[in-house]
């Protein structure tokens, strides 16, 4: 694997790390938000805050798409998955996310049947190889996942495939971006762009950045030298005045996207007038429904949902975390009473989630340099 | 930083609190190996036979028992089957237990439906690897379920060994310096059980590293005896499970050096696919050694000697803080905390 | 950790490089041994090609 291993080689990113401490304004502090469960993983788990400057801060932004599920969706879920024609598919984190009485693994325990798969491919195949039950997939993702879905809908419509549903929560991008900077308590400098969602959308979306908003941005890769070299690229833009998209990962992201992926999306999706995201509210035009033509494969109209909108517990934080307004430790219950084994909010139970990588990675008294 | 330093130390005292087992009903992850494991025994099972901890092995006078049950599923998989790792698991905790393994018993709870051959394969296995770790297989019991009660079969094995005189092993003996070795690389047992599941395939397979771990012990116990700490067989929940029940158990820290554990790359490419560290993936012919630092060369070079174990590695060391938690010093230079598992990734692996 | 893998391929947003061992008749890609990718989204591929893979989907071709 030369393509990830020349990406994660040590001594360039301590050469870019230097740079990057020579290259910061002394006594300025900088916030930079990622947007991106994959940055945050990557961040946590090769240490990259060890080797930026104090004063160069990384906050993590909505960009886990578990971790904006809210519990009502959760619990229609596991309505779904109690219904005992149902086998109830989802990706790993999601059976973990707790709705208002319980998730989707003590569903499990309960006898629902519920299958972790990688792919909503997988959950087609399941479908085709159990006629006489119900297959129901439960759709999570940013835009890098929807064509996924969207080609798994396709091929189940071109074979006849009558036992396969999709319970849909796709979630746009751009829209909790721009919901964030609207808030006042929120004060950045610049975002490290989503790597994966531009493969698919491309650099352009992100122009609304520097346009209405005057934040540079930087898309980028995974390997932590990217992330790094995305760094770096944004406090030279800070430092020379520039406010632009710049764009890390070329290797990948194209400026225009991927146009057959977008091509598949606006053919099997519509946006819904309003999606609610946890701890951010109701966002319009933010995610994405299944359109009329593929109504039999919607889960929501083959089956009843509950559809009760529950509110996050009191105790329950997550919306300030995902908005960046504070660190995981700052969450009055992070580590006590909110831990990966007892998660009480998203944040803590995806892998991605800033609690959750940081109480699993991040929980170091840390020394850095001061400029 | 004032703040966060104060939201760690309570963290730290929050977890350092004695565990309490308050789950409603066992799930998957209670057979882990993980954190969920550990509450179990340590708030359920222990104190109910008025024991502090439940250990794999013990000595009871000059002797050593130990017990270990085999739920693997499938229950034959590329470098072995649950007859082997019946014998192996069960040689392997006797053995780092500092005892010299001498003899076995065998439990079977077989499936109505069994075929004959089946179960006269892995009757087999097991004479063939007793006779390979030197064990005598003494008395047995054989029970029998409905159809669909257990998957083909289920094996229990208990182990007696003799406690060998040439070290004092302990979980709670580590100190700060000591270094850590490894004998072997990691996480072959693990994929070769997610291979056998079907997950996928590789093209250069992997196989499970089941193997009796005494040659290992006995050569560790021969040149560095009286620096050995503690020696622990890194099974379900990996090397990272291990560590940090020593790191607990001695109350001190660890600093591992991520480049210095051995992995071999399928391993590590098929992990990368899963999304799994191969650290957390279940061995079960790998084991971990805290060995105070005057007696870990030669300790690694003894390693190094035994057949399988020429990957042997010192792949980190004891620090005094900070306490009970285990740190990964990062290929890239960064450094993460590396905590017990929670969860349940690969369930049934052994 | 979560439950069932160590990080979640959608929430880590993941995307991994694999090459095309063969190419199934209906044009999906064979990877790494049997894992099968669809290819709608970066055209014909060949035996040979590197893709940057998610959630069974290729959604773009990597340098070789």
């Amino acid at each position: 694997m030369r393509f990830v291993d020349e990406f994660r080689d040590a001594e360039l990113g301590r050469a870019l790390a230097a740079e990057i401490l020579a290259g910061v304004e002394p006594g300025r502090r900088y916030k930079v938000m990622e947007v991106c469960g994959g940055h945050t993983h990557t961040i946590y788990r090769y240490g990259i805050d060890d080797l930026l400057p104090e004063n160069v801060e990384l906050v993590h932004g909505p960009g886990c798409p578990v971790c904006v599920i809210p519990m009502g969706r959760v619990d229609d879920g596991i309505a779904l998955a109690r219904r005992p024609e149902v086998i109830f598919t989802c990706f790993g984190d999601m059976m973990r996310v707790p709705g208002g009485d319980g998730c989707l693994l003590d569903a499990r325990a309960g006898g629902a049947d519920v299958r972790m798969v990688y792919s909503p491919l997988d959950a087609l195949r399941l479908a085709r190889e159990h006629p006489e039950r119900e297959v129901v997939f439960f759709a999570i993702g940013f835009e890098t996942t929807a064509p996924s879905t969207a080609l798994t809908l396709l091929r189940a419509r071109a074979e006849g495939v009558r036992n396969f549903s999709v319970f849909c929560n796709h979630v746009l991008i751009v829209p909790p971006l721009r919901a964030l900077l609207r808030s006042p308590d929120l004060r950045l400098d610049g975002f490290i762009g989503p790597g994966h969602v531009a493969t698919v959308v491309g650099a352009r979306p992100f122009e609304f950045l520097p346009a209405d908003h005057h934040k540079p941005v930087v898309i980028a890769g995974f390997e932590p030298l990217d992330l790094l070299q995305a760094v770096h690229m944004l406090l030279r833009q800070l430092a020379e005045g520039r406010c632009q998209v710049e764009n890390q990962y070329t290797r990948v992201v194209p400026y225009d996207g991927n146009p057959q992926a977008l091509r598949v999306l606006e053919q099997v999706f519509e946006l819904r007038p309003h999606f609610e995201w946890r701890g951010l509210g109701f966002i319009s035009h933010s995610g994405l429904r299944l359109r009329d033509e593929f109504a039999d494969l919607d889960a929501e109209h083959r089956f009843e949902v509950p559809g009760v909108r529950v509110a996050d517990p009191k105790a329950c934080q997550c919306g300030e975390v995902l908005k960046g307004v504070i660190k995981p430790w700052e969450c009055k219950v992070f580590g006590t009473a909110c831990t990966p084994e007892r998660p009480i909010g998203t944040c803590m139970v995806s892998s991605e989630g800033a609690c959750a990588a940081y109480y699993n990675f991040g929980r170091l008294a840390r020394e850095r340099e001061v400029v | 930083m004032a703040g966060e330093r104060e939201a760690l130390e309570l963290i730290e005292r929050v977890r350092s609190r004695p565990p309490r087992f308050r789950d409603a009903q066992i799930t998957m992850a209670h057979g882990a190996g993980g954190k969920a494991t550990l509450n179990l025994i340590e708030g359920l099972l222990a104190p109910a036979f008025g024991l502090t901890e439940l250990a794999d092995a013990a000595a009871v006078g000059d002797v050593a028992l130990t017990t270990d049950t085999f739920v693997v599923t499938p229950i034959r998989f590329p470098g072995g089957s649950i007859g082997e790792l019946a014998v192996n698991g069960t040689v392997n905790d006797l053995a780092v237990g500092g005892a010299r393994p001498a003899a076995i018993t065998v439990a079977l709870v077989l499936e109505e439906g069994l075929a004959a051959d089946e179960l006269r394969d892995e009757v087999d296995a097991i004479a063939r690897a007793a006779e390979a770790a030197g064990v005598r297989v003494v008395a047995g019991d054989t029970k029998v379920v409905e159809r669909g009660r257990c998957d083909a079969m289920y094996v229990c094995t208990t182990g007696l060994g003799h406690v060998d005189p040439r070290a004092a092993l302990a979980p709670s003996a580590l100190r700060p310096g000591d270094r850590l070795l490894i004998s072997g690389p990691v996480g072959e047992h693990g994929v070769a059980i997610m291979l056998a599941r079907g997950q996928f395939e590789l093209a250069a397979p992997v196989e499970s590293d089941t193997r009796s771990l005494w040659p290992a012990v006995d050569a560790l116990l021969e040149a560095a005896g009286p620096s050995l700490r503690c020696l622990r067989d890194a099974t379900r929940g990996g090397v990272a499970s291990v560590l940090n029940e020593l790191s607990r158990a001695s109350a001190v820290g660890m600093l591992v050096r991520e480049a210095a554990v051995p992995v071999r790359p399928q391993v590590a490419g098929a992990c990368e696919i899963l999304g799994i560290d191969p650290l957390y993936v279940a061995n079960e012919g790998v084991l971990v050694a805290a060995v105070a630092a005057e007696g870990a060369e030669a300790g690694l070079r003894a390693l190094q000697g035994v057949p399988g174990c020429e990957a042997a590695a010192e792949i980190g060391e004891v620090r005094a803080a900070p306490e009970g938690m285990v740190i990964v010093e990062t290929g890239f230079g960064g450094r993460r905390v590396m905590d017990m598992l929670v969860g349940d990734p690969l369930p049934r692996i052994c | 950790m979560s439950a069932e893998s160590f990080h979640c391929v959608t929430c880590a947003d993941e995307a991994l490089p694999m090459r095309v061992e063969s190419v199934a008749a209906d044009g999906a890609a064979v990877c790494a041994g049997d894992i099968q990718v669809l290819t709608d989204l970066v055209g014909p591929v060949a035996e040979g090609d590197r893709l940057l893979v998610h959630a069974g989907v290729a959604i773009a071709r990597l340098e070789a």
